[in-house]
């Protein structure tokens, strides 16, 4: 409910006094609409992510080119001089992870609520701007202790054009991040010779993500099967308590899988099979599309 | 039968002595066995496996890998790491990759293959377990049989001579634990030594040809199941069941059988009931 509100408050500032009234009134109103209608799920969480990117039909695609051309778009999108590029990068890109990837576009959109809200209330405050006399090419006005609160028309081009970049940036990692599980970005980030040390850290890290995320619910809903969470003091006391030993819990965890991989001959680098993934004609369509647009773009003015 | 393995008055305390110690244990095992170990919890047999692995090493007495002693250099240990496979007890300690494929690599890897004999290893690895059609799926969205299969062939696809399974069975629903029963069979035809530690005495009793009973870091007992199970003296020191068919078999006063279609087949010939 708030973020359609407030998707619905950008737009209006956004497009006061470029639009005629009934069309403005109907962008706000759609606006608001769409983003009440894909409004949060419960129980996302970066596993969520990585379920997804495993799903998707572009997962059988080169890591290497999907990881490079969502870069070389992403510095594109955001040193684009006009919103336009960016704006229609993100319909694109949407639409490849959605169609071609096949992901679901209620998920797709339930996932973009977290980055939508934080670009929704910068973009609000790009616009407003307090000003104690009014001041010129003011297309939005409101009286605010002696002074006034304004959108102006700098502002408004503005915060288009920062809108526009940030929703292309965005749709750029979530291409990525939707196409590619985490081991395969990891595999591609040693062809790029990030340090060794650095990237078996990312791996291990990411293995025990999940470890650690299951244990603590267990734990967590074992507390809350014994009326740990019943009242707000008992609930601070209960979590202290299950955060206390999971960190006990994962220490000895650390303990039996070093065994365990020193069981497995390990002697200080980690190294698996990778599959390959030959670059197809399709990928290579799909992605060189807006890579020609955005470097169009970049001449427009 | 040739010696694989073989322990001398090997010993091992941890610190803090919280968790199982070792006292002096000799014991000889070779090739082609099937070995269960039994014990209840805190017997040692988890850390007897960890010090035949060479994860951890003997405060005294020595280890000698096909009668050549294991000294504490780690090269040495690697030799024993090579040679001797060991499974935990919890899949989830020992997956570690994004996808199965790569899981099942880390071993093969590790031992400074070609990239054409590790991919061998794998392929084989995946189909001897039945995990061809789970190769690009996440090792943590398996159910528990599945990771259990998995952590298996990550073992199998470094080829050793002797595999040891800390309690195999353990979370396994009915379906899976005959699976794994199956699984253990396959291993076996491919020649390698099967040691098991289990609480499971009337799978001990149909599978095993050779029992070990820890107790308190001690080996008490080592000899074939009918002489295990026929010393209830020992049983009730150690906190062990008789296997189900061995209280048949009491209750009824009939010889007893390995499995409970070979009962089957004499209650029909004799006409017992």
């Amino acid at each position: 409910m708030i973020t359609a509100l407030l998707t619905g408050a950008v737009l209006w500032s956004l497009l006061v006094q470029t639009l005629p009234p009934i069309l403005l009134g109907a962008v706000t109103a759609a606006g608001a609409a769409v983003a009440f209608f894909f409004r949060r799920h419960h129980s996302h969480g970066p596993v969520a992510i990585d379920s997804l990117a495993r799903r998707s039909l572009l997962c059988e695609e080169n890591a290497f080119w999907k990881t490079g051309v969502s870069v070389l778009l992403l510095i594109l999108s955001t040193a684009s001089p006009t919103p336009l590029p960016p704006l229609l990068l993100f319909g694109f890109l949407s639409a490849v992870t959605v169609l071609a990837g096949k992901i679901p576009l209620k998920k797709y959109f339930s996932l973009l609520w977290l980055p939508a809200a934080f670009l929704l209330l910068s973009t609000l405050t790009l616009l407003w701007d307090f000003y104690r006399v009014l001041p010129e090419n003011e297309v939005l006005s409101l009286p605010f202790f002696g002074g006034w609160l304004s959108v102006t028309k700098a502002s408004q081009s503005l915060g288009r054009l920062v809108l526009a970049r940030a929703l292309g940036a965005v749709s750029c990692l979530y291409f990525l991040s939707l196409s590619t599980p985490l081991p395969e970005l990891f595999w591609v980030l040693r062809r790029v010779h990030v340090p060794e040390v650095v990237l078996d850290l990312c791996m291990l890290i990411y293995r025990y993500l999940f470890i650690l995320l299951a244990t603590a619910h267990d734990m967590r809903d074992s507390a809350a099967s014994r009326l740990g969470y019943a009242t707000l003091l008992k609930s601070f006391r209960t979590t202290g308590l299950v955060y206390g030993r999971l960190l006990a819990n994962s220490f000895r965890r650390a303990g039996h899988c070093f065994d365990a991989m020193e069981s497995r001959c390990y002697t200080g680098k980690i190294a698996f099979l990778t599959q390959r993934k030959p670059l197809t004609g399709k990928v290579i369509c799909l992605l060189s599309i807006p890579l020609a647009g955005m470097t169009f773009g970049m001449f427009l003015t | 039968m040739n010696e694989l393995l073989r322990f001398e008055n090997v010993s091992f305390h941890y610190d803090g002595g919280e968790r199982e110690a070792l006292f002096p244990l000799s014991v000889r095992l070779f090739e082609g066995e099937k070995i269960a170990v039994l014990g209840s919890n805190g017997a040692g047999k988890s850390t007897f496996f960890l010090l035949a692995n060479g994860v951890l090493t003997p405060e005294r007495g020595t280890i000698f890998l096909k009668g050549q002693p294991v000294g504490k250099k780690e090269k040495e240990r690697l030799a024993l790491r090579k040679s001797i496979g060991l499974v935990f007890q919890d899949p989830d300690v020992q997956l570690l990759a994004g996808t199965v494929e790569e899981e099942i690599s880390f071993g093969p890897i590790n031992l400074g293959l070609p990239e054409k004999e590790v991919r061998r290893r794998v392929e084989e690895a995946l189909n001897s377990l039945h995990l061809t059609s789970y190769r690009n799926r996440g090792p943590q969205y398996l159910s528990g049989g599945e990771k259990r299969r998995v952590a298996i062939a990550d073992i199998l696809a470094m080829e050793p001579d002797m595999m040891l399974l800390d309690e195999p069975s353990s979370n396994l629903d009915p379906a899976g634990r005959a699976l794994l029963e199956t699984t253990l069979d396959t291993l076996h035809q491919k020649g390698i030594t099967l040691v098991v530690a289990t609480h499971d005495v009337d799978f001990a009793w149909r599978w095993a040809d050779r029992i070990l009973v820890f107790h308190q870091g001690e080996l008490k007992k080592d000899g074939p199941p009918l002489e295990i199970f026929k010393d209830e003296p020992l049983l009730s020191h150690c906190g062990l069941e008789l296997p189900l068919l061995w209280r048949v078999a009491q209750a009824l006063s009939i010889p007893v059988f390995r499995s409970p279609e070979e009962l089957s087949n004499y209650k029909i010939g004799r006409k017992i009931l």
